[in-house]
């Protein structure tokens, strides 16, 4: 394929161009990205920060309930406080209390008081159940001494609360609690001494809470909790909860790699990505914060997350891209068009010059340029016009020379008339004529009598006057189609190309003896001269140049040894007198 | 500039294609198909075997009994070579005709083994009329572990867990089966074995227990954190060594007993597919982990007990109940859901 060279600059041009869009393009895209991200980081932390402080109020909500059961009179009087056993009204009148309670809040799954013999005896318990409440008495209360929640409520302090670890309730008979994740808060009742005597326990349904938490949070947004060993409590995916419950540890830090600095406590936040957790394809921006909870020096402590499916981020992202692509399109097309501009404005002037040459060269004619331009293409055409005439002129001066010289090579510098070169070329033309015409033709010898004597008396330059009037006179002699011919010196040759008879040839000869016998006015000196003729017809005297030559210069020499001033043709014996 | 460059890509496609084309053919090599736990084939020592065996090893993890009895039990067992299982399960796997009986002497460093594992005879469940269908490779028994400053005289008997004078101070395991065998054993039953007219008396038994502990747990590190934070006595090491380790880790001064009447202790054993490839690729695995360096980096690196170093805290004579398959689990669970969850004895 072959390109000229506009197409190559501009596909250069547009090259360059649409490279270096490309690039900026790129960087752009890939900048707003990171920014996108960061806000998306920040943001995602944000809400979790806030996520965090609305579930340690909540909690704390729910203490201050345990610590307002543990502390009013209704309850003192189910432990029997100082007088034996509760009545049976007492009883009621603190279950009564529990299910007020529990109607107001549906997160809380149970509400108890325990007590602290008997081996945790419970002495009230009011279970959610469905969308009831259960009262559960008699032989079904249970025994819960060996809980955390009981023994470690029973060492607390007045106005203290415990918190237990999220787990699953396992404890059978607990109605809507069972098989649930449970948050347990209680709070210990003391009857007078020091020791507390029993506990009040407000189980929390964790899904309902943080379900009521992440109503406030954008529906893309996920939520993540897990215990202070990483295990998850809340996830995405209920499969991946509470792992540990069924024998296996499925753990935060083993999906985001950063929460374990969270786990060991050498953070508090984290913002992580992660690729393609299982649950989301695309992978995630997640936020990790680190809650502290229960008492102070329990060090325990929950790990709170939220993540956001990078699609959503990528969303955002791809319309940024898509933006950047489109302006890119429309400067690329700029750039395309400009590049071709550019390059037509260099190869124009440069096509037109081209063209020029081309004709000057073909045609050798000359056409001005119009490109004006004071840069390096306008010199280039100035110079090339410049050239143009130059070289026109140079060849009219060449043609003239030639023209001069090709003259001077065949004609006599003095008198003008054809020298012995051309006499010899128009006679031998003049044979061939003959030769095919069946014609004949007169060569004619004609020599000045006594020309040197002339030269001696008047001296040359008289010489070359009577020589030049001499030939002209002889002309006159002629038809046009004839030659008069100086050979050199006084001797002229006179060609009559075509002749009916051999008498037409001595009567021009006859007219040259005639004209040159008048005197001729030279510088004001009159001066007369006679000439020798000798005559030869073809073909009666020679069928070739040389002989034809030799027999009119013979009759010449006849006629100048018979005295001169006569016509001598060859048959004539001797020279006729003028 | 366009035509050099797809000139210049041409030629090197030609030559990437030249390169792949005299790459020489991979050669065909013996593949080895392992189904086991974490810490059982380690990368490192997989690699060694496959230059060793000149081998291609490909190896399967699983992290419960169900997922290996579910990949095992898949295809016949053809999906295999060679599985880790507890004695339990393997038991089971013969029954159900997915192993091969060993051929012992492709496996020479058994000699190397403990006595106990040796005499596979006294291993329950692993040899049948056909001969020897597993090889021990690593256990751990479930002993008692004690606080050495409130406990003055090492307890001899799990029964001390239902001492009166450590109540309160006492950590439990929350799980049934081990639960009722060890409080059967205590009644002079079988552990694995409890006859109807028998689980009245195991229930209250466990009730008494119930009564007796602080707590019950179900992770080692929570176990260790109870221990600390409530001043515990007593505690059934359900991982035995690993919390030993996690509790002298944690700065506490405990000692670990195998009581009298037995610990009840898991057994990891090889054992070889039916639908296996290459048996005497497979029983070399097999006598490949028994190399000391390969059950020594299983110790060292997993806290596990392998089966030709005595262990430091254990010695030859203690007695270990291999675990067996219980007479009923799903009655067992069910009625320990029941007392852990606080029922009075007067509801059973």
């Amino acid at each position: 394929m072959k390109f000229g060279i506009g197409f190559k600059l501009s596909v250069l041009l547009a090259s360059f161009g649409l490279l270096a869009m490309g690039i900026v393009g790129y960087y752009s895209y890939a900048s707003s990205r990171a920014t996108l991200l960061q806000a998306t980081q920040r943001d995602l932390l944000t809400a979790t920060q806030v996520l965090g402080q609305n579930y340690q109020s909540s909690v704390d909500e729910v203490g201050n309930d345990a610590q307002f059961l543990a502390t009013v009179p209704v309850t003192g009087a189910a432990i029997g406080s100082g007088r034996g056993a509760a009545t049976r009204s007492e009883l009621n009148a603190l279950a009564q209390t529990f299910e007020a309670l529990l109607k107001i809040h549906p997160e809380y799954f149970q509400i108890r008081l325990i007590s602290a013999d008997q081996h945790g005896l419970e002495l009230v318990r009011v279970d959610r159940d469905g969308s009831g409440l259960v009262r559960v008495e008699g032989l079904d209360l249970q025994e819960k001494a060996h809980y955390p929640y009981v023994f470690k409520t029973l060492r607390l302090k007045r106005g203290q609360v415990y918190l237990s670890d999220i787990s699953i309730n396992h404890e059978l008979g607990a109605h809507a609690g069972v098989l649930k994740p449970t948050l347990r808060v209680a709070a210990p009742v003391f009857n007078g001494g020091e020791r507390a005597a029993a506990v009040v326990v407000i189980n929390i349904d964790l899904n309902r809470m943080f379900a009521k938490l992440k109503a406030d949070l954008p529906a893309s947004y996920q939520v993540y909790l897990a215990n202070q060993w990483g295990d998850y409590l809340v996830h995405p995916d209920t499969t991946q909860a509470f792992g540990f419950d069924q024998g296996r540890r499925i753990l935060v830090q083993e999906t985001f790699e950063s929460v374990s600095s969270l786990i060991s406590g050498t953070s508090t936040f984290v913002v992580t990505n992660v690729q393609t957790p299982a649950w989301s394809p695309g992978g995630e921006v997640a936020a990790f914060l680190r809650l502290p909870f229960g008492g102070v020096g329990e060090g325990r402590f929950v790990v709170l997350g939220l993540s956001q499916p990078m699609s959503e981020v990528v969303r955002e992202t791809t319309r940024v891209a898509w933006n950047t692509v489109q302006v890119i399109l429309v400067l690329g097309c700029i750039a395309v068009l400009l590049a071709v501009l550019v390059s037509r404005a260099v190869t124009g002037p440069l096509r037109a010059m081209a063209h020029a040459v081309t004709l000057f060269s073909r045609e050798q004619k000359v056409s001005q340029l119009g490109y004006r331009q004071d840069d390096e293409l306008g010199q280039l055409a100035r110079s090339l016009n410049e050239m143009q005439t130059t070289i026109v002129a140079n060849m009219a001066e060449i043609n003239e020379s030639r023209g001069t010289l090709r003259h001077l090579a065949q004609h006599d510098a003095l008198t003008g008339l054809p020298n012995r070169t051309l006499c010899d070329d128009r006679v031998q033309q003049a044979l061939s004529q003959a030769k095919r015409d069946m014609g004949r033709l007169a060569l004619i010898f004609v020599d000045l009598d006594d020309f040197k004597s002339i030269n001696d008396t008047y001296g040359h330059h008289a010489g070359d006057l009577l020589l030049c009037s001499a030939a002209r006179r002889m002309e006159g002699c002629v038809r046009n189609a004839d030659t008069v011919g100086r050979l050199g010196g006084d001797e002229f040759i006179v060609l009559l190309a075509s002749i009916d008879r051999e008498q037409d040839a001595t009567l021009v000869a006859g007219k040259i003896r005639e004209a040159l016998s008048q005197p001729f006015d030279l510088d004001g000196s009159r001066l007369s001269i006679t000439c020798s003729i000798g005559v030869a017809i073809y073909p009666e005297h020679g069928a070739d140049a040389i002989t034809l030559s030799k027999s009119a210069d013979a009759a010449m020499y006849l006629a100048k040894e018979g005295g001169g001033n006569r016509v001598q043709p060859v048959w004539f014996g001797a020279a006729t007198p003028g | 500039m366009t035509k050099s460059l797809g000139l210049w890509m041409f030629r090197l496609t030609v030559a990437c294609t030249l390169l792949l084309t005299l790459a020489p053919p991979v050669r065909a090599q013996d593949v080895l198909r392992i189904l086991t736990w974490p810490g059982y084939a380690d990368a490192d020592l997989v690699k060694a075997f496959e230059k060793q065996f000149n081998a291609r090893v490909e190896v399967t993890f699983v992290s419960t009994d169900d997922v290996l009895r579910e990949r095992l039990g898949a295809n016949q067992g053809r999906d295999f070579d060679v599985v880790a299982a507890n004695t339990a399960e393997i038991s089971s796997f013969i029954d159900r005709k997915l192993l091969l009986p060993l051929r012992l002497e492709n496996i020479p460093n058994i000699r190397r083994q403990l006595p106990r594992f040796r005499e596979v005879q006294s291993i329950g469940g692993i040899v049948r009329k056909e001969g020897v269908y597993a090889i021990p490779y690593t256990f751990a028994e479930m002993g008692l572990i004690y606080d050495r400053k409130q406990v003055k005289q090492a307890p001899t008997s799990m029964a001390a867990m239902w001492d009166p004078q450590y109540q309160g101070r006492v950590l439990a395991f929350d799980g049934s089966t081990h639960a009722f065998s060890i409080a059967s054993l205590l009644l002079h039953g079988k552990p694995f074995h409890i006859e109807d007219r028998q689980f009245k008396a195991v229930v209250a038994h466990l009730i008494a227990l119930r009564r007796n502990v602080l707590t019950f747990y179900t992770l080692p590190e929570e176990s260790v954190d109870l221990f600390r934070q409530n001043g515990a006595a007593l505690l059934f090491a359900n991982y035995g060594s690993q919390q030993v380790k996690l509790l002298r880790d944690a700065g506490v001064d405990v000692g670990y007993v195998i009581p009298d009447e037995g610990a009840l202790a898991w057994l990891d054993c090889w054992a070889v597919s039916r639908g296996v490839r290459n048996q005497r690729l497979a029983e070399s695995w097999i006598n490949y982990t028994l190399e000391p360096q390969v059950s020594g980096a299983l110790t060292k690196r997993q806290g596990l007990s392998n089966t030709i170093e005595a262990s430091a805290l254990t010695r030859d004579t203690d007695k270990l109940i291999w675990l067996e398959p219980a007479e009923d689990d799903k009655r067992r669970a069910s009625l320990w859901a029941r007392i852990i969850s606080g029922d009075a004895p007067g509801r059973f």
